[in-house]
């Protein structure tokens, strides 16, 4: 057990000092959490993530927008539920085994959002981020650049936008 | 400096609370001139903050209450008598007194352009008629601050001495001069380094000389003090008040109101978690019935809950003040707008030990200050008119507080004119506010409620005291903000009585739950006037709105599904459970088609982004830790005027389609094993049922929330995943399925099975083999097929 732990303690010093030798390199590396919504990627910053849980009960709140699913409780606290799905609007599917809440801190507050299913955390070299295609279309404005990552296009969201209303 | 701050905020802590008595006493010294105890009260408060004043460099405060003290001394003395002219001068003095503290407060300083205490202090000096006695202490004042702080707190120990001497041992006499020179001298060194700590920073040398000797000769001698009891006592004044009960002011602590909120929350977790807590014993409590460890069980979550509930008053008690805080306002109020409007009005206030939230109390003085104002100008009439009426010429007031079940009641009853519920209505109806039939159904009691509405005012004439259109709509709104009740009763010509009605605390609140289709919501019980249960035919409809005749009111009858736009899915039953609300002044009947029971709730707020939903105040996490919406009955009951306009309640449920024969229906039949499955279609497709299959009770769980058009189940009790009983538990959760025919299909046969099956809600119970007409008969008739 203990060797095991040794271990892990090791590999986990080699990978931050592979990391650290890497960004000492390039400073301008983020962190990010890679995640599916329809048939999309997208990413938040890892250090903007609370923690991802599994799809728990929620209770539906009247005059809100469709793809504010309600409330849901994590621990003692009541944390608004929005549905990313319907937020870009993506194909809905059924909640299966994949789907997730991530709970992510939005300025002050926190809040739960439905994805599909996670990909990965990624480590992405702030220079080779695009900026967001220069369009007027409402939903871009929540793009806070683009990235690529072998052969796949990963859309970076601003953050503190997540919570704004459509109406705003 | 940061020393100063300190001694800064604790001499304005202590002003203001020394000001607020002052305006009582002040204005029941005008009644009773004679009062020497009185006196001296006002006397030693005046003498208290001149003297911390003149310490903290106030000047301008200083002189004004310099002036103020002189007046008072000489009243008390019996020099002067306290005329009412007199009197004006002095409570003019004391609001400025107040400005300038307020402005100290603010802006840390005395000194500024926007009041000016000249006019006040030459009117003050006036009456004291300029005798020598003030201008020496004026020179003194000026010449040296040192060298009169030490007078002052001299002579106030003397003071002191004298003031306890009657009661006191002379043991005890000495045991107390000892503890207060101990004190004073200790006092001194404290206040000494301050002063040397300033004065080396303004390098001012000679004034430090100055100073030094004279403060060290101080404490060591005692006696010279008894010499000079006539200079005027300062600082040491405030002491000779709490020193007088010095057991109970060391019984209070002041505490940061955070650190308080900060416990009221965690208390919430407290309450949250026993919540759920007695949940999971009734979960325990069910399965495993007889055992012994339920008893102990039952000792420990029944000690919890009786604990925590004690914690949480207790520390619901630490949040308490006496409303007396906001009454002692009033006899001030009454005052100066008796004098105003040339009436002559007497108030007499009851129960002001009455205890509430801080929250409440800092929110409940505005609207009961207008109110009280209301009752003087509109309710007390002249003194001629009374006369005439053959009442007394002095009018009563009368503010009374006090507790009832939950909530706490504040009464204000004047013996004036009283209102005319007719004289109201037709106000109302120049006005445009009601309708002619709405003047025609209304009961007294509407009628009075009408001088809530925005717009109203009946004073004939406007006084700059009240009538200006503003003022009841908004003390209603107020009252309502804190979820609180307004009730009126007036006989023309005997007077009004004004009742307010608010709850104890805001943070836990009791709640009744009530369920809207399947989502719940939590009421405030605050708000909850009755429940009545009603059949359909007890609905009529009025001008194509459905309202309520309950024994002599009608209510407007508003379904809460259709207030939150909730998607109907049940269908409409024989009898209808109807919340009766009540906030303010209005009633509203909330159809809601389940009442789930009474509990105790903690209020979460939804947070910065769901924040302002209509109708919704919060947020509760329940025993099972689901979240349930608390209803804000104000808002809701505005939503439910406009639901009401536009919805019939009866007319609103969706009528389902009517099915006749097995083609109309949909049966889902629930086995894991392939071949049953088989056996069943086979036994009763023949007949025109649409069939729907799953293998497992979670899979049929979730076919039958998604597809609201299963008629009946069929289910076996073995399977993976969820077996048929948790499954018809499951379903029977759901009030829309509470329903649904299920029909247990297996090969359990004892008799315990069959018990557990109707225990779970299943409607029958098939045990195989079975023949292919048995189970249809059983499903038909379940469906009531013939």
């Amino acid at each position: 057990m203990s060797n095991q732990l040794e271990n892990v303690i090791k590999q986990q010093q080699e990978q931050t000092d592979n990391l650290s030798n890497t960004e000492q390199k390039d400073e301008n590396v983020v962190q990010l959490v890679g995640f599916i919504v329809g048939n999309e990627e997208f990413a938040v910053p890892i250090l903007s993530i609370q923690e991802i849980i599994k799809p728990i009960e929620w209770t539906k709140v009247p005059f809100t927008d469709d793809y504010v699913l309600g409330v849901f409780n994590l621990r003692g606290n009541v944390l608004p539920l929005i549905d990313l799905r319907k937020k870009f609007n993506a194909p809905q599917s059924e909640f299966d085994d994949d789907v997730r809440f991530i709970v992510i801190k939005v300025g002050e507050e926190l809040a739960g959002f439905v994805i599909d299913r996670l990909t990965e955390a990624l480590r992405i070299n702030g220079n080779t981020i695009l900026p967001p295609p220069d369009t007027s279309m409402e939903r871009d404005a929540i793009i806070e650049g683009i990235a690529r990552k072998d052969d796949r296009i990963i859309t970076i969201l601003k953050i503190n936008l997540l919570l704004k209303t459509d109406n705003e | 400096m940061d020393e100063m701050q300190e001694i800064m905020e604790d001499f304005l802590v202590e002003a203001f609370e020394m000001i607020e008595q002052l305006d009582q006493d002040l204005v029941e010294l005008e009644s009773n001139p004679d009062d020497l105890e009185l006196l001296n009260k006002i006397f030693r408060v005046a003498h208290t903050i001149k003297g911390s004043g003149s310490f903290l460099n106030l000047d301008v405060l200083t002189r004004l209450t310099h002036h103020m003290e002189d007046i008072l001394n000489k009243a008390r003395k019996g020099e002067l008598k306290i005329t009412p002219d007199i009197m004006d001068v002095i409570l003019e003095s004391v609001d400025m007194m107040k400005a300038l503290l307020e402005n100290i407060r603010d802006n840390g300083t005395d000194v500024t352009d926007d009041i000016d205490i000249e006019p006040v202090v030459v009117k003050l000096d006036a009456i004291s008629q300029g005798k020598n006695l003030s201008e020496v202490s004026e020179a003194n004042n000026d010449s040296s601050n040192s060298q009169k702080e030490e007078t002052v707190e001299v002579a106030a120990e003397d003071e002191l001495t004298e003031e306890d001497y009657a009661n006191m041992s002379p043991e005890e006499i000495e045991a107390e001069i000892e503890r207060l020179i101990q004190k004073r001298a200790e006092e001194d060194r404290a206040r000494r380094e301050a002063k040397k700590k300033q004065q080396s920073e303004n390098k001012n040398e000679s004034n430090d000389a100055k100073e030094e000797p004279k403060k060290e000769s101080k404490p060591e001698t005692p006696a010279p003090v008894e010499s000079k009891p006539k200079t005027a006592p300062k600082q040491e004044a405030k002491k000779s008040v709490p020193a007088k009960k010095v057991s109970t002011v060391e019984q209070t602590i002041r505490v940061d109101v955070n650190r308080l909120d900060n416990l009221m929350n965690l208390i919430g977790e407290l309450v949250l978690s026993k919540n759920r807590l007695i949940k999971i014993y009734n979960d325990v409590e069910e399965r495993y019935e007889g055992e012994h460890f339920l008893d102990e069980l039952n000792q420990v979550v029944s000690s919890i809950s009786i604990v925590t509930t004690d914690l949480q008053i207790a520390v619901m008690k630490t949040r308490m003040l006496q409303i007396g805080k906001v009454f002692n306002k009033f006899p001030r109020v009454i005052r100066d707008l008796s004098r105003e409007l040339g009436k002559k009005v007497n108030l007499i206030i009851k129960g002001e030990d009455t205890e509430l939230d801080k929250s409440i109390i800092e929110e409940i003085g505005d609207p009961l200050m207008h109110m009280i104002r209301n009752s003087v100008d509109h309710g007390i009439e002249p003194p001629e008119e009374r006369v005439k009426v053959g009442k007394p010429e002095v009018g009563t007031v009368e503010l009374k507080a006090y507790n009832e079940g939950n909530q706490i009641v504040i009464e204000i009853a004047d013996d004036g004119k009283g209102m005319d519920p007719e004289v109201l209505k037709q106000k109302a109806l120049e006005k445009g506010i009601i309708s002619e039939k709405e003047a025609d159904m209304m009961s007294d009691k509407e009628a009075f409620m009408l001088i809530f509405k925005a717009g109203f005012s009946t004073a004939a004439k406007v006084t700059n005291v009240s009538g200006r259109g503003v003022g009841m709509d908004v003390v209603k709104t107020n009252v309502e903000k804190l979820n609180g009740i307004i009730e009126v009763d007036s006989t023309p010509g005997k007077g009004s009585v004004f009742k307010i009605k608010i709850p104890l605390t805001l943070a836990i609140i009791q709640a009744l739950l009530v369920s809207a289709q399947e989502e719940l919501f939590a009421v405030p019980l605050a708000n909850v006037i009755e429940t009545v249960r009603i059949t359909l035919e007890d609905i009529s409809t009025v001008e194509g709105k459905s309202v309520l005749k309950l024994r002599d009111e009608v209510l407007p009858l508003v379904n809460m599904s259709d207030i939150f736009k909730i998607e109907k899915i049940l269908g409409i039953n024989q009898y209808l459970y109807v919340v009766v609300l009540g906030v303010g002044a209005s009633k509203v009947g909330l159809i809601v088609d389940g009442l789930i029971g009474q509990e105790e709730i903690v209020i979460k707020s939804l947070g910065e982004y769901l924040k302002g939903i209509k109708g919704i105040a919060g947020a509760t996490i329940r025993g099972d830790g689901k979240v349930t919406l608390i209803v804000d009955v104000a808002a809701l009951m505005k939503l439910a005027k406009d639901t009401h306009s536009k919805t019939v309640v009866t007319a609103s449920v969706k009528t389902k389609k009517k099915k006749e024969k097995p083609e109309d229906y949909v049966i889902l039949v629930v086995d894991d094993s392939n071949t049953d499955r088989k056996i069943m279609k086979k036994s009763i497709e023949p007949l025109g049922f649409t069939i729907k299959e799953a293998t497992n009770g979670e899979e049929a769980l979730n076919i039958l929330k998604n597809d609201s058009n299963i008629d009946a189940a069929l289910v076996d009790i073995e399977m993976p995943k969820m077996d048929g009983y948790t499954l018809a538990q499951e379903i029977r959760k759901y009030n829309r399925f509470k329903n649904l025919p299920l029909i247990a299909v297996t090969s359990r046969t004892t008799k315990s099975d069959r018990v557990r099956g109707v225990e779970v809600g299943m409607n029958e119970y098939i045990t195989k083999p079975y023949t292919p007409e048995y189970l249809a008969n059983v499903l038909k008739r379940n469906l009531k097929l013939s």
